[in-house]
């Protein structure tokens, strides 16, 4: 099963050295979790601040700046994995430095059929 | 550039919508990612499974706090994703606005650092 594995965080609770260290140590988990076959995408965010806001009513677009929601923590990240079960997922959720500062949110991905090339196929098409 | 499209809207609204429009509006959505992946501006996307399914994950002091529900407790949840290359913000506003959702909910545009050192590159 796939997993979306989202990573909340105050956006200004780390220093630039903090922040080098934590990439460093999520690149080491991704290429760790490649290695057992549970990798199939991570990335950071950047900040809040330059959050977009799509909405469509009455077939109009409203576009406003900022993120969908105001909170404390704010989403900085996300990896998708491939984990047999939600133990499995958290497990590997408690491997994600934020994890020790911020919060990661497990959520089941709902598998549906159509959708062009995987993940994995697309990006050994692309490279 | 990369950005990731998040999805929002309201569970419980989604609920009542029939089950036929809500196939319809699911359609729609693997109808936009084929459209996506004509114009080389697709990567991934997906639904997820409703916020009750979540789980959030904590570890402080090196013990693992994991608790059920979702992060943020919002009127309208994470519903899924899209995970797209375009040129600009623009070109990702303006495909956040053909996404089915965006119609009944709100669709959060955030550009991806990227990042060097990730597998498959």
């Amino acid at each position: 099963m796939k997993y979306m594995l989202l990573i909340y965080g105050d956006e200004n609770g780390l220093s630039e050295t903090e922040r080098k260290d934590c990439y460093a140590e999520s690149t080491q988990l991704a290429q760790d979790i490649h290695a057992s076959g549970q990798y199939l995408a991570a990335n950071p965010l950047h900040p809040t601040s330059m959050a977009t806001s799509v909405r469509v009513r009455d077939g109009k677009r409203l576009v406003t700046d900022g993120p969908f929601a105001e909170t404390r923590e704010q989403l900085g990240g996300y990896f998708l994995v491939e984990a047999k079960n939600r133990d499995e997922a958290i497990a590997i959720a408690t491997r994600i430095p934020m994890a020790r500062k911020g919060t990661v949110e497990v959520r089941p991905v709902i598998e549906i059929a159509g959708l062009p090339n995987d993940y994995r196929m697309s990006m050994e098409g692309a490279s | 550039m990369k950005y990731l499209l998040l999805v929002h809207h309201d569970e419980e609204a989604f609920g009542k919508i029939s089950e036929t429009k809500r196939k319809e509006m699911l359609a729609e959505s693997v109808q936009l990612t084929h459209q996506l992946h004509t114009n080389e501006q697709y990567v991934h996307a997906s639904p997820l499974h409703p916020a009750a399914t979540a789980v959030v994950v904590r570890v402080r002091d090196g013990k693992r706090l994991v608790t059920d529900g979702p992060f943020m407790e919002t009127k309208e949840q994470l519903a899924g994703y899209f995970l797209i290359n375009a040129r600009d913000l623009n070109e990702a506003t303006r495909i956040a606005t053909q996404v089915p959702g965006a119609r009944i909910g709100t669709v959060e545009v955030r550009p991806l650092i990227e990042i060097t050192g990730l597998p498959n590159e």
